[in-house]
């Protein structure tokens, strides 16, 4: 693969991040004025990631989808130009909040196709898992309380609903209050994740050159961020709230808990 | 000193006696000065509610405050005695104390554990008070009940759940959006029932209600009410979608909030939680509404059935709070006995020194010039032969005071040194 090519992917990545930033404050509820930047700085991206796409096409000779790097790229080029299409004709926005972020991680996935030189020195190594690490526990403990207010939700929900207002009725708080507590915890579990996961791809690209994508416990972060954007795209966009969003906040949980296994304890059992 | 309780209530008479033994507000004051002036008694306390009337009196031991309360009853009234004597209920003593800290703290009520009471009782006491017919006894009995009322409100849950359709009806709206600040309320059809909600929720920080009835007129003063808008009846389903809480209370014949229509709206709403309260009869929504997702359907049926359980909550924690006063009473009568003896010890003390003083009164001339250290120690003598012989009768007193038959040992005392 073109060098060129890559570093003209990496401009359109970093363009993309603006929107990913966009994204977060929309799911935090931070009144923000960021749309129409990180609109901008989207099509921008879009350009440059043409650029980087026409470069390798002309190097390769033929359409660049040769491996998995390249095909991710083509396909978050495509959405973009999709949601670039979708936005202008419609004048549909609310899309953004899901496709910022995933056509982001799939330009920093296809940027990923040449390995660098590796870490100039160890404490930036160490010191950049840390980081990852921090981040993670963070996330992994707002995803804990939304999970556990969830379920809080479903057992009052299910006294309110048939009228039974027996047993721990009025030990648990209002179906309101609950609600707002998954939406923020929820959100910023999603924030710190979504930096844990940039900053893992990162350091596994960095450490294990192109066979990072490989691992499976790769797949499987990768897999549940993918999820919790889902989740937080739906609450977003369709309102999905009470009963759907608890179901979908627990199972959110469950999948993290698959991603710490295969990160810890049961690594070389799913890797087999 | 003796108490006596004589009264009666809900449970004992039916309102047509209750309406005729009650007094008003007006008739307190006077009424206050002659039950005091009755023979032999000293202090009265009358409290006259809906559903009860009771009056106490403190008198003397030697007397009987029967008759005079009696007498007070049929004049006030103009009734005859033995017609009335089958309702009213009498206490005396400990079992008046019982009684009196039962009613302060809503035991007695109709509906256990209701809070007006107490208020009610306070102002029987001030009115008391104001009058000049409580102060001492009585008025130590009363103080007490209310910090025995007020520990009972606090130690047990007793009034905490609510019993009536309209703060049920609150009380879910809470338990299902936290805060009702700002939450906006529909009124379909105007009945007392639902204005009577509708205050409760605002009072709760509902901010707009809305108000749609078939007769306009009717809506219009409704509205009035709580400074809501008047919608049209024939196009209230608009609303729907803005409003968090809805109150059907309308006399139509058959449904006129159906499910696929919430379905819409709640989309429309996309999902905010909303709470139906349905008090028609026939109902106003279809009961299907109540399975869809984030709405909260509650009918007159449903209501009923929460403030059954609370009421069954309140009994529960109703025989913690019989504990309490249990306790109460006893620590009350254990302070009041004390109060007995305290003044025996007093009077004792005071007799012997004076027996000690008039004799070396009486001897001081016989013993001619003493030295100052001389005169010193007769004092000393005298006082110290008083004290041995006080410390006997003193320390009997002392531990007998908690004792039920503590006050036959102050009469015996009593009499033997002529006090």
């Amino acid at each position: 693969m073109q060098a060129t090519s890559i570093f003209w992917l990496r401009v359109a990545a970093a363009l993309y991040s603006v929107g990913v930033l966009h994204a977060m404050l929309t799911v935090l509820k931070r009144p923000n004025k960021m749309f129409e930047l990180s609109a901008s700085a989207f099509s921008l991206g879009v350009t440059f990631h043409l650029v980087a796409l026409v470069d390798l096409a002309f190097a390769a000779g033929h359409l660049p989808a040769d491996n998995v790097y390249e095909t991710l790229s083509l396909c978050g080029f495509l959405i973009a130009l999709a949601f670039q299409f979708v936005s202008w004709r419609y004048q549909f926005s609310s899309l953004s909040v899901i496709l910022f972020p995933l056509v982001f991680f799939m330009t920093l996935v296809g940027a990923t196709e040449i390995p660098v030189a590796g870490w100039s020195n160890p404490n930036v190594r160490n010191g950049w898992l840390l980081i990852h690490v921090l981040l993670v526990l963070i996330g992994y403990a707002a995803v804990l309380v939304t999970a556990v207010a969830s379920l809080f939700y479903l057992v009052q929900e299910r006294h309110l609903k048939r009228k039974s207002t027996g047993l721990f009725f009025d030990k648990l708080p209002p179906l309101g209050t609950l609600d707002s507590l998954i939406s923020n915890s929820m959100g910023l579990g999603f924030a710190f994740i979504t930096m844990a996961t940039i900053a893992g791809v990162t350091w596994a690209f960095v450490e294990n050159g192109t066979h990072w994508l490989g691992e499976a416990k790769v797949i499987i972060s990768l897999l549940t961020w993918g999820f919790y954007l889902l989740m937080v795209f739906l609450r977003a966009s369709a309102g999905w709230r009470g009963r759907k969003a608890a179901f979908m906040s627990l199972s959110v949980l469950g999948f993290s808990a698959l991603t710490w296994a295969a990160h810890v304890g049961l690594k070389p059992l799913i890797e087999k | 000193m003796r108490l006596l309780v004589t009264g009666l209530n809900h449970r004992t008479a039916p309102v047509e006696v209750r309406e005729r033994v009650a007094f008003n507000e007006g008739a307190l004051p006077d009424a206050l000065l002659r039950l005091k002036s009755g023979e032999g008694l000293l202090e009265g306390m009358i409290l006259s509610t809906c559903n009860r009337v009771e009056i106490a009196v403190t008198c003397e031991d030697k007397s009987d405050p029967n008759p005079s309360v009696n007498h007070f009853l049929s004049q006030a009234h103009q009734l005859e005695q033995p017609a009335l004597a089958q309702y009213f209920y009498r206490y005396e003593g400990r079992d008046a104390i019982r009684h009196i800290f039962r009613v302060a703290a809503s035991l007695d009520s109709m509906v256990v554990g209701e809070p007006q009471i107490l208020g009610q009782l306070k102002g029987a006491y001030a009115a008391a008070k104001a009058a000049g017919s409580v102060n001492g006894f009585l008025e130590l009995v009363l103080t007490r009940a209310f910090s025995v009322a007020k520990r009972v409100r606090s130690e047990t849950e007793i009034g905490q759940s609510a019993v009536s359709i309209s703060y049920a009806a609150v009380e879910l709206a809470r338990e299902i959006f936290g805060s009702l600040a700002n939450r906006k309320v529909l009124l379909v059809g105007a009945g007392k029932m639902s204005e009577l909600a509708a205050r409760h929720l605002r009072r709760s920080g509902a901010s707009n209600i809305y108000v749609t009835n078939r007769t306009r007129e009717r809506a219009d003063t409704m509205a009035k009410l709580f400074d809501g808008k008047v919608i049209d009846y024939d196009k209230f389903q608009q609303t729907l979608p803005e409003v968090d809480i809805v109150i059907t209370s309308s006399g139509a014949p058959h449904y006129i909030i159906l499910r696929d229509e919430m379905k819409r709206v709640i989309d429309k709403r996309r999902n905010r939680p909303m709470f139906l309260i349905d008090i028609a009869v026939p109902r106003n929504i279809e009961p299907a509404v109540n399975q869809l997702d984030n709405v909260f359907l509650y009918d007159i049926d449903d209501l009923e059935k929460v403030i059954q359980t609370n009421l069954k909550g309140r009994l529960k924690e109703a025989e913690q709070a019989e504990e309490i006063i249990a306790e109460e009473v006893e620590r009350l009568v254990l302070r009041l006995k004390t109060r007995e003896v305290t003044p025996t010890i007093v009077g004792l003390q005071a007799h012997l020194e004076e027996i000690r003083h008039a004799e070396l009164q009486r001897m001081r001339g016989k013993l001619g010039a003493l030295s100052p250290q001389q005169e010193e120690a007769i004092e000393a003598l005298t006082k110290g032969i008083m004290n041995k012989i006080a410390h006997g009768p003193i320390t009997e007193l002392r531990k007998h005071a908690g004792n039920p038959d503590g006050l036959f040992i102050v009469d015996v005392i009593r009499n033997i040194f002529r006090l």
